[in-house]
């Protein structure tokens, strides 16, 4: 007979099954039985499962100890006793009631849980300022200008005519200064203006550095230029008709034309030779300075 | 409640058996023919005895191995089984212990 073993399975099945409570076993098992019953290394534990626990319960001191060595320990009538006791209250309907621990609500108080996103304010941002450092172009850096990636790819020749390019545009400089003093009042012409490089040699001499030219669609019908005072030019937008413009409009309407309409006036070149903008040194250019 | 009171009766009853806390006869002392014969559903009944005619005996181990600790829990009722472990513990010197009010 194993009368233990029998015990430990009964107590240890009503404690789970909420029949017994750890108080039902301490109220048997009381501190002066386990004092007079309990090894001395089951109350070292038990006494550090005290000392290292928040609350000191029965729970704590039946679960610490354990059933079976309250069963091997504690003597049989008395685990009997309070057996007897459970089983008693069991079958006349006074049954305990296995009361849930309670949950901790320390912390929580009446505040709302917050959500795990905020929902967005009522009132929006003002937008944010626009950055004063200036957006990176998209044309940047990696975008060669035009003339420039035909000029890396070029040989020798290239640089020749980017030198005469470096050339031409001092020319071109100083005949915009000597412009500007000459017409104070009206429209000033830019040298670009003034100068083709089809016809001067300029663009062959640059290379690649070309007007850019809007494309030509191909014309359904073609449109004869007449120079008549019956079918006149008609001027485009608020500018008057002027040289350029009918150049331009040359250039686009007839392929055949282009050689009277690129005509050079004699006005129009330049005697570089007895040019006085062109006069930077030399006694002429000492004397007037 | 119920069910934690019925499992826990199982528990004992298969315990008090696996520790010979009490024997087979013992249980059948408490759960007479006249018990098992009111409180054992029909099917049960059959099969016990079933179980001893192809055996050609019914003895008490015969009918608790046919009506287990679990349906003994189920069908009879607790005070007899209660019965029958108070009167083991009594037969083991176990039941002189006074209760904490008393002392």
């Amino acid at each position: 007979m194993n009368l233990k073993g029998f015990f430990v399975a009964s107590l240890s099945s009503a404690l789970d099954l909420g029949i017994a409570t750890p108080d039902d076993v301490v109220r048997y098992i009381t501190p002066e039985v386990l004092a007079e019953h309990l090894p001395r290394p089951l109350w070292a534990r038990l006494l550090t499962a005290c000392l290292g626990a928040p609350r000191v319960d029965a729970q704590l001191v039946v679960e610490t100890i354990g059933v079976p060595n309250l069963c091997e320990h504690v003597p049989s009538k008395i685990v009997w006793a309070c057996l007897a006791e459970v089983g008693a209250r069991s079958l006349g309907g006074a049954l305990p009631v296995a009361v849930p621990r309670p949950i901790s609500t320390v912390g929580l108080g009446s505040k709302p849980i917050p959500l795990a996103t905020p929902p967005p304010p009522d009132v929006l941002p003002p937008p944010a300022t626009p950055s004063k450092t200036p957006l990176p172009s998209v044309l940047g850096g990696a975008i060669p200008a035009p003339g420039t990636a035909g000029a890396a790819s070029a040989s020798g020749t290239a640089s020749a005519a980017g030198a005469a390019s470096a050339e031409i545009a001092d020319v071109v400089a100083a005949l915009e200064a000597d412009d500007r003093q000459s017409s104070p009042g009206g429209r000033a012409r830019s040298a670009s203006q003034r100068f083709r490089q089809s016809s001067t040699g300029i663009g062959r001499l640059a290379g690649n550095q070309r007007r850019p030219q809007a494309q030509a669609g191909a014309p359904t019908e073609p449109s004869p230029i007449v120079p008549s005072a019956a079918a006149p030019v008609a001027p485009r937008g608020r500018r008057s008709g002027t040289e350029a413009d009918v150049d331009e409009h040359v250039q686009t309407d007839d392929k055949d034309d282009w050689q009277s309409a690129l005509a050079v006036e004699d006005e129009q070149l330049v005697d570089w030779q007895a040019s006085e903008e062109t006069v930077t040194t030399g006694d002429e250019y000492n004397r007037r300075k | 409640m119920s069910d934690q009171r019925q499992a826990w009766f199982a528990r004992m009853m298969e315990s008090g058996l696996e520790h010979d806390i009490f024997a087979p006869s013992d249980v059948l002392a408490h759960a007479t023919p006249d018990v098992l014969a009111t409180h054992l559903p029909p099917e049960l009944l059959s099969k016990v005895l079933s179980a001893s005619l192809a055996a050609g005996s019914m003895t008490p181990e015969r009918v608790l191995e046919t009506v287990t600790p679990d349906l003994l829990a189920k069908h009879l009722p607790h005070e007899v089984l209660w019965a029958c472990i108070a009167a083991a513990a009594a037969r083991a010197g176990v039941t002189g212990a006074s209760s904490p009010e008393a002392s």
